[in-house]
């Protein structure tokens, strides 16, 4: 359990409070039973504005508002590109299921465990990878895919934690990306809004398969 | 932003290519050719184009949408 019954309804406070009432993609308690809130005892000035507080733990907690808009940003961002010329890549074993999933719904490439060097870079290299632009999982974890992705200028939207740098990401989705449920509920959301962006989905559709199926299984 | 315009010399009609160098959406500056800075349209409306030169990008200066006023990364 990732957070208590006072935390949950803080939260709902917090949602309340705003102008006007906003509807989340999922649920709060989805966001919260994942643990896509939960930053680490380290905050960088890079992050410091999509953070909600910090516990007496020493744990800073993200802004659930800003992650849930920041999907629905970088679902509309990604809509705009082609399919297929997409390339998550993830260096966490957490987050190679996720992508893996991602890539198969959505049509797109994905790129687990070791970047090869050159992979953006070097067209005569037999793993070169063409893409328009790159989803990283962690930005301090897939350094090599961000540097690359820079070097040819092409957009980078990362999923990051509160002790990630922001250096050469064009587009930050903040949250969890240490979590094997958290990575999957944040993959599963952002595959989910993309489709209705494209069209596959009715703007309310529902995906075939559930977060739990983006997660990586333990023992794989 | 590429335009043709067309001049008259003593030769004839000559078509001339003038481009409009692209400028960087956080400090302003131009973004050279050779400089590996990025372009992208607005991740929340789309329909504005924003140019990142290299060191904004290092260093995680904010854009802000002309249109929208989305702020970014």
């Amino acid at each position: 359990m990732y957070y208590s019954a006072d935390e949950k309804r803080e939260f709902e406070k917090a949602l309340a409070s705003g102008k006007e009432t906003i509807e989340l993609l999922v649920p709060l308690d989805v966001y919260l039973a994942a643990g896509v809130h939960i930053g680490t005892h380290i905050c960088s000035k890079h992050m410091e504005g999509f953070v909600y507080k910090l516990r007496p733990d020493g744990l800073y907690i993200l802004n659930v508002r800003l992650i849930d808009e920041r999907i629905r940003i970088a679902a509309k961002f990604l809509s705009r590109f082609e399919t297929g010329s997409i390339l998550a890549v993830s260096a966490r074993q957490y987050g190679f299921e996720p992508v893996s999933k991602f890539a198969q719904l959505t049509g797109n490439k994905c790129l687990k465990g070791r970047f090869t060097p050159g992979t953006l870079t070097n067209p005569r290299l037999s793993s070169f990878i063409e893409a328009d632009v790159v989803v990283v999982t962690d930005p301090r974890a897939d350094i090599q895919a961000l540097n690359e992705a820079s070097k040819i200028g092409i957009p980078v939207i990362a999923i990051s934690s509160t002790d990630n740098k922001l250096s050469g990401v064009d587009l930050v989705i903040p949250g969890n990306n240490k979590g094997r449920k958290s990575l999957a509920v944040v993959y599963w959301l952002l595959t989910r809004q993309l489709l209705r962006e494209k069209g596959v989905l009715p703007p309310n559709g529902e995906l075939q398969v559930s977060y739990e199926d983006f997660e990586t299984k333990v023992g794989q | 932003m590429m335009g043709l315009e067309e001049q008259v010399s003593s030769k004839g009609p000559v078509i001339v290519e003038s481009s409009t160098p692209p400028v960087c959406s956080s400090c302003g500056k131009l973004v050279s050719p050779l400089e590996k800075g990025t372009k992208f349209l607005c991740p929340n409306c789309g329909s504005v184009t924003i140019w990142r030169c290299k060191m904004c990008r290092e260093f995680n200066v904010k854009y802000v949408c002309p249109k929208c006023g989305f702020e970014g990364p």
